[in-house]
């Protein structure tokens, strides 16, 4: 029997790290998983909108809850941000009678359905790093990833605050590492896997941005990583598409291929290369695909 | 009773060693303990040398905040024990806070901290002269900046700020968090002026939503949350001309046109001078099919709702 | 060498208070403090400030000023308190213009208040349960927004005094740059606040260790009233750490073991919210005759429900989960008394100025109008630290417009230096923790909520011991930066200096009285007793002398809650 989800990729999985969707899907059925689309929801509005409108992030959110609740289905994501944004209304109007009563009634106003507070947000990591996950994982991977040491990369918005997300341990997470190694990888463990990449201000304020990539991704070089692994696409962006960037600014070499986290999977899995479109990355992940195997 | 090895950071000026270092002390102690009660059992039984700055031992004065096993914390809430457990670890490492210069052992220089403080005009600036009584204020619109008011300056939140990190001339959560009291208080005459002023360079919008201040916090002050009220107000007081501002306004117009994030216009409406410099990344990440070829957004189902949440939702901020 | 015209040593809300007051009046003030402003320890206090508002209810100065009186049990200066109580609503609306974030009643938007020990009617101003904090900032914000010259981290060792005898300036140790400096003035204003530590446990921070009233002391101005220390009906047991009377404010109820509100015995009209010394020694004997919890009773808030908990109390709820491992929405805190508080201090007049020194003033908890006489009323601490601290800062800078410019003996820095280094040299002794371990425990014991004659007298004899010893003391850390060791070491002399003023007193006031409870002569003594007990250090010994109360319009009455 497939668990549904109603399935909430974010904007960023299906436009620039499209990568991510396309992997994500051809993941789902090898995981038991059926994906729900969901057509009327709109972006989460990242940490932007709630910066700039917070009454209007809030409804947006809201709404999006309702067309998953409207499905019977819980939310199921693959970005940090949507992840936080998500579970911080539902946070919000679950704890507050008072206010999910005037959101609501603003969502009927614009002929919406109001939400009753009943469904929740979790993200794939989350649902794997299970102890079921797990075993389904290790005895899933025909090909395993046959010892590829791998820097867990988690950001922070998946993790941060923990009022919020509350999975695991912010300051000990383990989801990643636990899922590198029932799927047959080494981890390259070092500080800095929870600092941020800088991507929310990457636009406005490159450098600081590029400053705070470099932690991690000197970090996970120094660890001998043959590559990063993160859960948000986001994430993904800086340090991938922005890593030669990073590495004039700060006079430093890399040369880390940076894998979105259902791409991790989908090689230990055997998933068919082609269909985790790794041509869209911009370092190169031909070492990545020699040692596994691919 | 319980037994603890405490790794206490050390920089000893006066000795003539220039270098910091880390020193090992062991302590017997009840199984009740508070970090700080442990460095001042140290330094009354083991060595007089080591500095920390300490007083009310309650959580109210802000004196004592220091990374414990890379957490930063503060020193007279924190049970050892529980620190402990926590890290799964039998010793526990205790360093000053991140991000400032240390002056002897766990003080740090706390100068730039306090010069950010003052930079963002903590005081009550109203219009017009005072009533002979107090001013009236509404229960619900005092208690808007209730949270905020809590703060203890303690700069836990600074510790660990990642934007601090990249740049050290970065304001800061507190800093920001006091502005935001200052700038909701509807006793104070300069909501926009505020804005103007914490925008900018080093602003509100330098800020890269790492989350650590509101986790760090040790009283629940959430600065994150007041940043991003302080965008709000900006916004509400159209001072939007800051690039992250720019950038939260290129979500809305996505969101008008079709409620999907329209990335090829964001990088353009973010910065539409200097962005011309990224045209080279723009210009691969096209030729790696990472920007959707047509400049026709996706637009979501419903999308007649959206629009009239965009007209309709009010801002009580 | 610096100069200023005014240097108030103490940044906590009457040193705050006082340099706003200079810097408005027009001279150039500085404030030196051992810590930073917003460190000092006013922000630790709780439940709020007193002023007869009549926002809750009918009030007036006048009903404040007789709580204040008869809670001081007649001997607080009726003048000073008309004083303290008139000034109070303007005092309390100045922090408001200032920006101050005080809970607001729910329709009118007025400052709301609640009540306290002691009180006729509700008239304590609160911030939920963090009033000091909430006032302690909005006197910083002005400060920064005069832009005041403070000197933080300076650590004041000596009060400077010219060949007549006029306070003249201060020496301290610049912690940050290891250096003995001096700072000249025309005035200087002591704010340094409590000497809790005396005690343990004591409700106070590590920094109130008395500095002011020591050196004031130590250069021939008497102290007053030093045998009044008040303890705080509920402290938390395990480090003494204060629970607000606003928890009582708020209709919380004090339970033994056996669950019964014991109040109704000892205050049956006012019950929980009788004065602070008739609640601390109604727990203490609950407790001595076995009716206590582990040696505590029962702050009980459970009624009050979570929503008003966590709308007014959110603070000591936190620290009680904290430190007593208890949640109040669900069980009973266990508390106990503990030193909070001293009515006593350097003696000073109606507008903070000590007659004995010209050039000298004095504010706050660390001062003696006297407004509290022998027990404070809940709330009214807040209240003196501003009132005074104004009154202070406006009497000192009208004092520097008229005196000529300070004769600072050139040498002040230079005998505090060798002063200091001496002590740095010496190799073996005891260190002051053990000195000071030693005083609070005896003062605990012995100079405690009950007192009498032969424990007194033993306690006396062991402050004698201790301060002998302390002339070997030896510090640890030889270093000049940041020495904390050494500035500990200073304290724990002033502590010694102080217990000596509070243990005399003590033994020589022979009758019970506010705070000042004995159980060899029971009863109040007006008749003998009605008086001020001023000490003087003379060579080293504790010499008592006695003033005057001050009465205007009340008669001393029977006193019972």
């Amino acid at each position: 029997m497939a668990r549904q989800f109603a399935y909430y990729p974010g904007c960023v999985a299906e436009f620039s790290s499209k990568e991510l969707n396309a992997t994500t899907k051809a993941l789902a059925p090898l995981l038991d998983i059926e994906l729900l689309p969901m057509p009327q929801a709109t972006c989460c509005g990242a940490g932007d909108i709630a910066e700039a409108k917070p009454n209007l992030y809030l409804t947006l959110n809201v709404r999006i809850l309702s067309e998953a609740e409207e499905m019977g289905a819980d939310i199921l994501t693959i970005c940090n941000v949507c992840t936080l944004n998500l579970r911080r209304a539902n946070k919000m109007v679950k704890e507050d009678p008072r206010l999910l009563e005037q959101v609501n009634a603003d969502l009927v106003n614009a002929g919406a359905r109001p939400y009753q507070g009943t469904i929740d947000v979790t993200h794939l990591l989350w649902y794997l790093a299970t102890e079921e996950g797990l075993s389904l994982l290790e005895e899933r991977g025909p090909r395993g990833l046959n010892g590829l040491r791998v820097a867990p990369y988690y950001g922070c918005q998946l993790l941060r605050p923990s009022s919020v997300m509350g999975f695991e341990d912010p300051d000990r997470p383990q989801s990643l590492e636990r899922l590198i190694t029932a799927l047959g990888g080494e981890v390259a463990d070092y500080d800095g896997k929870t600092r941020c990449c800088g991507f929310p201000i990457i636009l406005a304020r490159e450098e600081v941005a590029l400053k705070e990539s470099h932690v991690a991704l000197s970090g996970a070089r120094d660890a001998g990583a043959q590559a990063m692994v993160t859960p948000c696409p986001l994430c993904h962006l800086a340090m991938d598409a922005y890593q030669r960037k990073t590495e004039q600014l700060m006079g430093e070499e890399y040369a880390m291929p940076v894998l979105h986290l259902p791409q991790l999977i989908g090689l230990a899995l055997g998933l068919p290369t082609q269909s985790m479109e790794f041509k869209r990355h911009f370092t190169p992940v031909d070492d990545v695909l020699e040692t596994v195997g691919a | 009773m319980a037994s603890t090895t405490f790794r206490v950071f050390r920089y000893q000026p006066d000795s003539g060693e220039s270098e910091s270092y880390h020193q090992d002390f062991r302590l017997d102690h009840e199984e009740k303990t508070t970090i700080l009660d442990a460095l001042l059992r140290i330094q009354n039984e083991q060595d007089g040398t080591l500095a920390v700055r300490y007083s009310c031992r309650s959580a109210i004065c802000g004196s004592c905040a220091c990374k414990v096993n890379g957490k930063t914390v503060l020193a007279c809430m924190t049970q050892v024990e529980e620190a402990k457990a926590e890290s799964g670890a039998d010793t526990l490492q205790v360093d000053p806070i991140g991000n400032f210069a240390p002056i002897k052992d766990l003080v740090v220089d706390m100068t730039p901290f306090w010069e950010k403080f003052k930079a963002v005009k903590p005081f009550l600036i109203p219009d017009g002269p005072a009533p002979d009584k107090e001013r009236l204020v509404p229960k619900a619109a005092m208690e808007k900046v209730a949270k905020e008011s809590a703060c203890i300056l303690c700069a836990a939140c600074y510790s660990e700020c990642n934007s601090l990190a990249a740049d050290p001339e970065f304001v800061g959560p507190a800093a920001f968090a006091w502005g935001y009291r200052f700038a909701a208080d509807e006793r104070d005459a300069q909501r926009k002026n505020r804005a103007k002023l914490y925008s900018g360079d080093h602003g509100i919008w330098d800020c890269t939503r790492c989350m650590f201040c509101n986790e760090r916090c040790p009283k629940g002050v959430d600065p994150r949350d007041a940043i991003e009220k302080l965008g709000a107000i900006a916004f509400q007081e159209k001072v939007t001309k800051d690039k992250g501002a720019r950038h939260a306004k290129a979500f809305l117009i996505s969101m008008r046109q079709g409620g999907k994030l329209n990335e090829q216009l964001v990088g353009g409406y973010t910065d539409p001078v200097g962005g011309v410099f990224n045209a080279p990344l723009a210009l691969r990440m096209l030729q790696k099919g990472k920007l959707p070829k047509s400049p026709l957004t996706h637009k979501v189902k419903d999308r007649d709702q959206v629009t009239k949440l965009i007209k309709n939702v009010k801002e009580t901020i | 060498m610096r100069t200023h015209d005014v240097v108030v040593v103490g940044a906590g809300l009457a040193g705050m208070r006082a340099a706003i007051a200079a810097h408005e009046a027009g001279v150039d003030v500085a404030l030196v403090t051992k810590l930073h402003p917003v460190r000092s320890h006013s922000g630790a206090a709780q439940g709020g400030i007193n002023a007869a508002l009549g926002n809750e209810t009918e009030d007036s100065t006048e009903n404040h000023t007789f709580d204040t009186v008869k809670g001081a049990d007649y001997i607080g200066d009726q003048d000073a308190i008309e004083i303290l109580c008139q000034r109070a609503p303007l005092e309390v609306y100045q922090l408001e213009h200032w920006g101050a974030v005080f809970s607001r009643q729910e329709d009118s938007g007025k400052i709301a208040q609640r009540p306290f020990g002691g009180a006729g009617f509700p008239r304590t101003c609160y911030a939920a349960d963090l009033t000091g904090l909430v006032i302690l900032h909005t006197l910083y914000t002005v400060c920064v927004k005069y832009n005041i010259p403070t000197y933080e981290e300076w650590f004041v060792t000596d009060l400077v005094t010219d060949d007549s005898g006029n306070a003249v300036g201060v020496v301290a140790y610049d912690m940050i740059h290891g250096s003995i400096e001096t700072i000249g003035a025309k005035a200087v204003v002591m704010a340094t606040g409590g000497a809790g530590r005396v005690y343990r446990p004591s409700t106070n921070a590590h920094a109130s260790t008395g500095d002011a009233m020591s050196l004031a002391l130590r250069k021939g101005v008497p102290l007053k009233d030093m045998e009044f220390m008040q303890f705080h009906p509920t402290t938390l047991a395990a480090n003494g750490v204060l629970v607000t009377e606003g928890a009582r404010g708020e209709g919380g109820y004090l339970l033994n073991k056996d669950g019964d509100r014991f109040m109704s015995k000892y205050a049956p009209n006012k019950l929980e919210l009788a004065s602070r010394d008739v609640v601390s020694r109604a727990e203490a004997t609950e407790i001595m005759e076995g009716r206590g919890v582990d040696g505590c009773v029962l702050l009980d808030l459970r009624h009050l429900g979570r929503d008003r908990i966590m709308e007014r109390l959110p603070q000591i709820r936190e620290l009680a989960i904290a430190f007593a491992g208890t949640d109040p929405i669900e069980e009973p805190i266990p508390i106990r008394p503990g030193a909070h508080y001293h009515m006593g201090g350097v003696h000073v007049d109606n507008w903070g100025a000590a007659p004995h020194m010209p050039g000298l003033f004095a504010a706050g908890e660390c001062s003696c109008v006297s407004v509290h006489g022998a027990n404070r009323l809940g709330g009214n601490s807040l209240l003196e630290a501003v009132v005074f601290g104004a009154r202070a800062g406006e009497a000192s800078a009208a004092y520097a417009q008229d005196v000529g410019e300070p004769d600072v003996p050139s040498n002040a820095a230079a005998e505090t230096q060798d002063r200091i280094e001496e002590l740095l040299l010496r190799e073996n002794g005891p260190r002051q923790g053990e000195i000071r371990d030693e005083l609070a425990a005896v003062m605990q014991e012995k100079v405690g909520v009950f007192r009498s004659d032969g424990p007194l007298r033993e306690a006396k004899a062991t402050v004698t011991e201790l301060k002998e010893k302390f002339q070997g003391v030896v510090v640890d850390d030889k270093g000049r930066t940041f020495n904390t060791d050494l500035i500990h070491t200073i304290e724990t002399g002033y502590l010694l200096d102080l217990a000596d003023t509070m243990v005399t007193g003590a033994i020589a006031r022979h009758e019970s009285r506010g705070a000042h409870s004995r159980t060899d002569f029971t009863e109040r003594d007006d008749e003998n007793w009605m008086k001020h007990t001023l000490a003087y250090l003379d060579d080293g010994e504790i010499r008592l002398d006695y003033s005057p109360v001050t009465m205007t319009k009340y008669e001393p009455q029977v006193r019972s809650y």
